[in-house]
């Protein structure tokens, strides 16, 4: 068995959307069970179907969380602020 | 002429009564498919297959008229008839406790259903001729489902003994879907149906030999012609688990 991760889109500007995954043994049975598994009412226009063997994964390591990393938040209050000051002081 | 002569109920009740009592066969493999995905696909096959009976149904009680379904009087035709008056092919009827004889009679029956909604895609009777559009979008995906299961067990010898098993079981029945009820030569004169579905037995014939080549079947009878007036006698039991839960209260409303 493979595990395949089902992606869906609508016709229209929504992006494909993960949906969910499922267990088959090739191509052929992935595609034709995601169709009854996942499109049963209508659910999307599109499919997107790819076997988890051939996605690029990027791990924990690789992505290296960034919490650490304030000097790259800018939320806006210090500026905020700034002009707050600036206008009440005229 | 109307088209809906009594010829061309009972053809259409034969009809709907090999859908409706397949789709019902394959639910009962909900929770119990070898895997998690197939339980949810025989399933919603399965809901196709009952979605056609109910539309053939339809057209024998408003004959034909296209008026809006009358549930009540489906279901009547549906679960009330007299085992007698029922006109399905013991294929239908038959116990199938193993996936291997399951799937071999998936694979028999849409194979044989899609060749039987190709003769009435051009019937004189319009809601016949739309459901049999609908019918034929679904069935090319009810085949190649149960050919892509096929396809990956021939390929395990023990699996591949199973299927020849259940083909070499089911064959003989399977060959009654071609059993024309009396009503059929009525229902082709009026145009409801291109010709007679034995018809199609040796182009049915050529495509099991093409799908399992490896097992020696031997010469494919034509059905003895009964006119579907007997059931199996599996029939009951499945009549009885259907109307398990209806029969706690016939008038609730679904």
């Amino acid at each position: 068995m493979h595990t395949y991760e089902v992606f869906l889109k609508r016709d229209g500007q929504e992006e494909y959307r993960h949906a969910g995954s499922i267990n088959a043994p090739n191509d052929e049975l992935a595609l034709l069970l995601a169709r009854e598994n996942y499109l049963r009412r209508a659910e999307a226009d599109l499919l997107w179907m790819v076997d988890r063997a051939h996605l690029l994964v990027g791990d924990r390591d690789f992505v290296a969380p960034n919490s650490d990393k304030p000097h790259r938040d800018n939320d806006g209050l210090l500026v905020a602020a700034h002009r707050k000051s600036q206008r009440e002081g005229m | 002429m109307t088209p809906m002569t009594p010829g061309t109920t009972e053809f259409l009740l034969a009809f709907a009564d090999d859908e409706h009592l397949m789709g019902q066969q394959h639910t009962e493999w909900i929770g119990i498919a070898p895997f998690l995905e197939e339980d949810m696909a025989f399933a919603s096959i399965a809901q196709d297959e009952l979605s056609h009976a109910a539309l053939l149904y339809a057209i024998v009680t408003d004959e034909g008229q296209g008026d809006p379904p009358d549930d009540r009087a489906i279901d009547r035709l549906a679960f009330d008839r007299n085992a007698d008056d029922y006109r399905s092919a013991q294929i239908v009827e038959v116990a199938c406790t193993g996936w291997a004889h399951a799937l071999v009679r998936h694979w028999l029956y849409d194979t044989a259903e899609e060749l039987r909604w190709s003769l009435v895609a051009r019937s004189e009777l319009e809601p016949l001729r739309d459901t049999a559009a609908r019918a034929a979008r679904e069935e090319r995906f009810h085949v190649r489902h149960a050919d892509g299961l096929i396809d990956v067990l021939v390929r395990t010898p023990d699996s591949a003994g199973r299927l020849a098993g259940a083909v070499n079981d089911l064959l003989p029945l399977a060959t009654g879907l071609f059993d024309p009820v009396a009503g059929e030569a009525e229902a082709v004169e009026a145009g409801v149906t291109s010709a007679p579905f034995d018809t199609l037995l040796p182009e049915w014939t050529d495509r099991v030999r093409a799908r399992f080549p490896d097992i020696d079947i031997g010469a494919i009878a034509a059905p003895a012609f009964t006119g579907r007036a007997r059931r199996h006698e599996d029939f009951a039991a499945l009549m009885a688990r259907m109307n398990e839960v209806r029969s706690i209260d016939p008038t609730a409303i679904w």
